[in-house]
């Protein structure tokens, strides 16, 4: 029951990323966007919720076989509020995973739709051939 | 605390940000809401009569913010499609419905990570103000759902200018 409390608190919550020690140079918040990585025999997929950036607002970078992902949202406050109640606050995403498998960089997809943004990272085709060894006689 | 926290800069920032949540009305109306959603997904603590992955799974948070002649009411529900939320006015109560599906059904595949959470939910929160149902207006665009609702004509705030004696 415990463990389903915190799990409730969890999902509510965005959470930030980590601030280093050093000062920060930009204001504002920065929060990882939740994410699901599953692969299929193609490719791996890379699915972050980002609510609130637009189609164009996200950079995403392949380098060696890090993969960094990073969404900028607009706050769109209207003039003259006042703040009555607030669940969420508004920033930046931002986000690195580092793959284990040769990706084709090529053939890299990305979508960017309703706040989800979907990363297909196709994989390489395995060079290595199964060598059949024939029984002898 | 740590030693960055000491810092006089890192400390006035801080503080900042906690007085922005101070004043009691929000808290009230934060701890109202809290109980309606607390009703809808625990029912104050009982199991739920529905299932696991069905309403406790998706909970989109809310923030509501007032203008002189609106309130705006804004939800972040990203992978939604408008014809996945229904909105509700009653009583100047204002409740978010909806389902958000799971988009990957190639799940026989491996699975490394899953954070993002499914399901269907629902949110009702309470105005603070009377506003004009007929004219209300929800927009959904890159996965945030705004609703502006226009205060009933009562209630506009008028700015008062003060003047120099």
């Amino acid at each position: 029951m415990a463990e389903q409390t915190n799990l409730q608190i969890q999902e509510t919550e965005k959470q930030e990323v980590e601030q280093s020690a050093a000062e920060p140079t930009r204001t504002g918040y920065i929060f990882v966007p939740r994410t699901d990585i599953y692969e299929t025999d193609e490719a791996i997929h890379v699915v972050c919720d980002m609510p609130g950036v637009r189609p164009d607002g996200a950079d995403i970078t392949l380098e060696q076989n890090m993969l960094s992902v990073s969404g900028h949202v607009e706050p769109t406050w209207p003039e003259g509020y006042s703040l009555n109640y607030a669940e969420y606050r508004i920033g930046d995403y931002e986000r690195r995973f580092t793959l284990n498998t040769e990706v084709n960089e090529e053939a890299i997809e990305a979508k960017l739709n309703n706040g989800v943004l979907h990363i297909t990272l196709p994989k390489m085709r395995p060079t290595r051939h199964k060598i059949a060894i024939q029984a002898a006689g | 605390m740590s030693l960055m926290n000491r810092l006089p800069w890192r400390r006035e920032r801080e503080e900042r940000t906690e007085s922005r949540e101070e004043p009691t009305s929000i808290d009230l109306f934060r701890d109202m809401n809290r109980m309606f959603d607390e009703f809808f997904t625990r029912g104050f603590g009982l199991s739920p009569l529905w299932s696991e992955e069905g309403w406790a799974s998706f909970s989109p948070s809310i923030d509501v913010v007032e203008t002189d002649d609106a309130i705006r009411v804004s939800a972040e529900l990203p992978g939604l499609e408008e014809k996945d939320i229904e909105l509700r006015l009653d009583n100047n109560m204002l409740t978010i419905r909806g389902e958000k599906k799971h988009e990957h059904e190639e799940r026989d595949a491996h699975t490394y990570r899953t954070e993002r959470t499914y399901g269907a939910f629902q949110r009702t929160v309470a105005l603070p103000t009377e506003v004009k149902a007929e004219d209300a207006e929800a927009v959904y665009r890159n996965g945030v759902l705004t609703i502006t609702l226009p205060k009933s004509g009562d209630v506009v705030s008028k700015k008062i200018k003060v003047k120099h004696g």
